[in-house]
């Protein structure tokens, strides 16, 4: 696994960073391309996306096996509804969106989520883990350790950047229900980090 | 730790997580098994008539089976009511002197299929999500079936059987999408119970 430099890091707009404006006028061609069922234009959409929809599902995972499924899962079920795709909201939204849907569906249907929480401490730091610097990576640590509630509302609200709203209906909870994950995963993260004796 | 101290942590915690919104690299290439998975359609080169066929037995197959997304939706013991007014007449109305995407279809069929592609998001939010992934996968697999018949009919404009594929495969879509609206009626209809 392999992390872009943190220099490269930019304020998160709508839950995901902007592409660049030449990139995002080929992306509409793309996804206009990939609606007419080229599937050369979906691996074009794929390659730029795929680093941000797997860094997602790795998250909310907190196992890469089970990120590079659902990221394989969230591409092909975009492929699906992509003809049903207006462009209200850029295609990376879109496809976070899409990516949030996939990994709460494959937890509901397969209840590997017991089985994440006793492999997570098993994964080796260094290669499997997504942070080199010290602080992150314990953040990180910290994070897949939450319960599976607050570790997603603060993974889409803290992490990605979108609104208590947005992470709302991504996760079919309540915007105020969020709210309150937000909160449990603040004080079980600064528990963890021990923040409180810095 | 006073009021003071929780904020401190508080802004410290979301700043660290703002730095963790990264792209991660996953340790393999995750496309071959996605372009599998989506059956890779029409490649340059390739025959449109070998794509045409393939989408067409698709078509004819998803069809066939649609009873189960029925099955998926009212499982439980309810029948899906007859849609209203039922499937519009298709009638072809070539434009002069083109082809392919250029037919038209008649109007009564054009006014029904704007209604129901309108609803349809608005329907599919009603449906279980494993019932909405079938449907949507349906729906994929028609409409990639039109835009390759289209492409066919461009190269052979005069092909009767192929204007009668798309002409099937039209009103697949129709009958596909009147589904869904009979099957969130009665799921809603038994929800109001």
């Amino acid at each position: 696994m392999q992390l872009q430099s943190t220099a490269e890091i930019r304020e998160p707009v709508g839950g995901i960073m902007p592409l660049a404006p030449d990139i995002a006028g080929d992306e509409s061609r793309w996804v206009r391309m990939a609606q007419a069922a080229d599937a050369g234009a979906f691996e074009k959409l794929y390659r730029a996306h795929v680093d941000r929809v797997y860094g997602l599902c790795l998250r909310m995972t907190g196992n890469p096996s089970e990120a590079e499924d659902c990221t394989q899962d969230a591409f092909i079920q975009a492929w699906n509804k992509l003809p049903r795709f207006r462009g209200d909201s850029s295609f990376g939204t879109w496809m976070h969106r899409v990516a949030v849907n996939t990994v709460l569906g494959r937890m509901r249907k397969s209840r590997r989520e017991q089985d994440r929480i006793r492999t997570v401490s098993d994964v080796t730091p260094g290669p499997q883990t997504m942070a080199d610097d010290g602080e992150l990576r314990d953040l990180e640590q910290a994070i897949n350790e939450l319960p599976s509630g607050a570790r997603h509302v603060f993974v889409l609200n803290a992490v990605y950047g979108y609104s208590h709203g947005e992470t709302g209906e991504m996760l079919g909870i309540a915007e105020g229900t969020s709210k309150a994950q937000l909160s449990r995963a603040r004080r079980l993260l600064a528990q963890q980090l021990k923040m409180e004796s810095a | 730790m006073n009021e003071n101290d929780d904020n401190r942590i508080d802004d410290e915690l979301m700043s660290l997580a703002a730095k963790l919104n990264t792209p991660v690299k996953p340790d393999r290439d995750l496309w071959p098994e996605i372009e599998r998975a989506i059956g890779a359609p029409v490649r340059p080169g390739r025959s449109v008539w070998n794509s045409v066929w393939a989408q067409a037995a698709a078509v004819v197959l998803l069809v066939g089976g649609s009873s189960g997304i029925t099955y998926l939706a009212v499982h439980d013991g309810g029948d899906p009511t007859t849609p209203v007014g039922g499937t519009p007449a298709l009638i072809f109305e070539p434009v002069s002197g083109s082809f392919g995407s250029q037919y038209n279809l008649g109007p009564d069929y054009q006014d029904a299929r704007r209604d129901l592609a309108a609803k349809l998001d608005d329907e599919l939010e009603n449906l279980p999500p494993e019932t909405r992934d079938v449907v949507d996968a349906n729906l994929a697999t028609i409409r990639h079936a039109i835009e390759d018949i289209n492409k066919a009919l461009a190269e052979d404009p005069d092909n009767v059987l192929l204007q009668e594929l798309l002409l099937g495969t039209y009103r697949d879509e129709l009958s596909l999408m009147n589904q869904v609206e009979s099957i969130t009626r009665t799921a809603m209809r038994r929800g109001d119970i």
